[in-house]
């Protein structure tokens, strides 16, 4: 079968910010001609790939890597410098989800503005307008204007639109990271649904366990030029690995050792990684009454609190929490971002905290790695490895890591004669 | 294929159209009426300076000049929304596959609805305040449709240029100031010296002017050859700013 996207040789250059060019008629007339002449860099160069129907392929890079450009020129949006794109069918694009919506406008309104925005017929949105509705899970307020509506609220209703388009081509640009935990969930049902149908998905995300989950192959791009690209799990080992090494290379050489309250040492390059930008000051783990613990008994509340303490003012930061076996097995990691949370910008000194409400770990040692990461996890600002022991006691003897709270019920057919 | 895309572009400007029309008018105790407020405060300013103060003589002067005044609104309201059509939808131009052209025809769209809205208040004057309505009056969309055209072929130069120069949106707003003096609006282009006559003669509005008048205060049919020639002049404006407008609109993404 013919590929359902071609691109050949593909180039893309943008003038610098900040560039001499004049934007007002009055610079332009007293510059004369010369003003016309921009300083330019290649936001993508001589990319060139093709993609079959039916694939799921994920763009992976560093932040200003041209994935978006990619992703655009794809969509036919710009004029590409060099190259060209070739493409087969209905595009849907999962990008600037909120286009032509408007706090006034009802999310009655706004599913048909947004609907026939999308490129759907406005008959096409009357007649998806039920189930549109309804996979915002939003029919109690759809009269209602948009400014009444929570953040998540109206990204439920820009994704519902978005997703009952019937594409062919689907280019989804990092939208996945929003929304409470269960919508994501659906959302990612939603775009599975969509690979079964046979679309061919082309896909932007900085989650490396989403990336694994759903794409086929991955493009790598750095620099605006292509790095690799293959099967996912190939490529990624390498992205998720190189990246590493820009941690290593941005880990300062030298410095000073920190005792910590607990009379573990924190050693940089040795259980201790990051650029410094971000400094993790200290960590406590406390029980339900704002306790330190270190022993905890199983299926209790724990509080991981975080300080830190930043030069900066740190944009879209990463905050990771994982809970290890001393094995290095890894029984807990989630983030922020995995979990629906995006943060303000950390400015100066402040204090994170995670609680469970519950850990219903079996009983044994533990270790707490706790890590803050550059936006889109471009590196690591500061990560401290197995240093925070946590010991969980309980009652009944296990083995694997999970005691949830449990009870047996027999129940027989007859008394025995 | 083509005849699913025109069916979209249409169900595109309905939607984008009724957008703009709901989001002006949301949350106002009179809504919509307010766009007939503006035209007759005009009206009401012209008719008592120039039939009171410095009477110009002009028979059925509020006819007169309430049909100038509703056909020049929608002129210049066009225009001056034009410089916004693309630069105020970052996000509508960077959606993949948004037919961007369609844009300026929703703004003189608006423009004309708000026009439309007021003819039957035009209606009232014209038959208690002396005007015509009659057989002559069927051609009233004709003359809509040259004045569309027309406005179209301007609004698609004004929008590309916008986004290049930002200047252009204060230039439009001074020319336009100028261009309604210079046109017949609230006075009679006979009134005007000989000398001067050939920019009234260059001036499209000025000929519209006159067409609109002679259907609805005269009731004549305005003159065919003057109407043919303004067609064809917008057809061609339109084709030039349309294909201005495309050529432009692929840098469109990078100069927002």
């Amino acid at each position: 079968m013919d590929p359902a996207i071609i691109v050949t040789q593909l180039g893309k250059r943008f003038r610098r910010r900040g560039g001499n060019r004049p934007s007002t008629l009055k610079e332009a007339i007293l510059r004369g001609m010369r003003g016309m002449r921009d300083e330019t860099f290649w936001g993508l160069r001589d990319v060139s790939f093709s993609i079959e129907p039916g694939r799921t392929v994920g763009i992976v890079g560093p932040n200003g890597a041209g994935k978006s450009t990619l992703l655009r020129l794809v969509g036919g949006v710009g004029r590409p410098d060099t190259g060209r794109v070739q493409t087969r069918g209905r595009i849907g694009a999962l990008l600037d989800l909120g286009a032509g919506q408007h706090p006034e406008l009802t999310g009655r309104e706004s599913i048909f503005i947004s609907g026939v925005i999308s490129g759907m017929l406005r008959s096409e949105v009357e007649q998806r307008f039920d189930e549109i509705v309804d996979f915002a899970e939003l029919d109690d307020f759809i009269d209602s204007p948009l400014r009444t509506y929570s953040t998540g609220m109206q990204m439920r209703l820009a994704f519902a639109v978005a997703v009952h388009i019937d594409p062919q081509i689907l280019l989804v640009d990092e939208v996945l990271a929003v929304g409470d935990i269960a919508f994501q969930r659906k959302c990612l049902d939603r775009i599975a649904q969509f690979k079964t149908q046979g679309c061919t998905i082309l896909l932007v995300s900085h989650d490396p366990g989403q990336m694994r989950g759903l794409c086929d192959e991955v493009i790598w791009l750095r620099h605006g030029e292509v790095v690799a690209h293959g099967p996912t799990d190939l490529v990624m080992d390498d992205y998720v690995s190189a990246m590493d090494t820009v941690t290593r290379q941005r880990t300062p050489e030298h410095v000073p050792i920190v005792v910590l309250a607990n009379g573990q040492e924190l050693r940089i390059r040795d259980n201790r990684f990051g650029s410094q930008e971000v400094e993790i000051s200290q960590v406590r783990l406390l029980n339900q009454y704002n306790k330190p613990v270190t022993t905890l008994r199983s299926g209790v509340p724990l509080t991981v609190e975080l300080s830190y303490r930043t030069p900066q003012t740190i944009v879209d930061p990463l905050v990771s929490v994982s809970i290890t076996k001393p094995d290095g097995s890894l029984c807990l990691d989630i983030n922020n971002v995995s979990t629906g949370v995006a943060f303000p910008p950390l400015t100066g000194e402040g204090v994170i905290q995670l609680t469970f409400e519950r850990l219903d770990l079996a009983s044994g040692d533990y270790f707490v790695d706790v890590g803050v990461y550059a936006q889109e996890w471009a590196y690591t600002y500061d990560y401290h490895w197995h240093v925070y022991p946590l010991v969980i006691e309980g009652v009944a003897q296990s083995k694997g890591v999970l005691v949830p709270p449990l009870s047996w019920h027999v129940e027989r057919s007859s008394e025995p004669e | 294929m083509p005849t699913i895309r025109l069916v979209y572009v249409r169900d595109l400007l309905r939607e984008l159209v009724l957008r703009d029309l709901k989001l002006r008018y949301k949350r106002s105790v009179i809504g919509i009426l307010w766009s007939l407020v503006n035209p007759l405060v005009q009206i009401l300013i012209f008719t008592f300076l120039f039939s009171r103060v410095l009477p110009l003589n002009i028979p059925n002067y509020t006819v007169f000049v309430f049909s100038g005044v509703l056909a020049w609104t929608w002129f210049q309201t066009s225009l001056s929304m034009a410089s916004g059509a693309i630069v105020d939808n970052r996000e509508l131009v960077r959606r993949p596959g948004f037919p961007v052209a369609v844009l300026p025809v929703v703004t003189v769209t608006t423009s004309m609805i708000h026009f439309t809205l007021a003819l039957p208040v035009l209606a009232f004057f014209l038959i208690f305040g002396g005007g015509h309505i009659g057989l002559v009056t069927l051609f009233l969309p004709l003359i809509m449709l040259v004045q569309f055209l027309l406005t179209l072929g301007l609004a698609y130069l004004i929008a590309a240029a916008h986004v290049i120069f930002r200047d252009t949106q204060h230039l439009i707003t001074l020319g336009l100031m100028l261009m309604f003096y210079l046109t017949p609006v609230f006075y009679r282009a006979d009134n005007v010296p000989e000398q001067y006559r050939l920019i009234y003669a260059l001036n499209p509005m000025a000929h519209l002017l006159t067409a609109y008048r002679a259907i609805l205060v005269q009731g004549v049919w305005p003159a065919t050859g003057t109407m043919a020639l303004l067609f064809v002049m917008a057809l061609i404006l339109l084709g030039i700013g349309y294909a201005v407008f495309q050529h432009v609109s692929l840098s469109f993404v990078e100069e927002l």
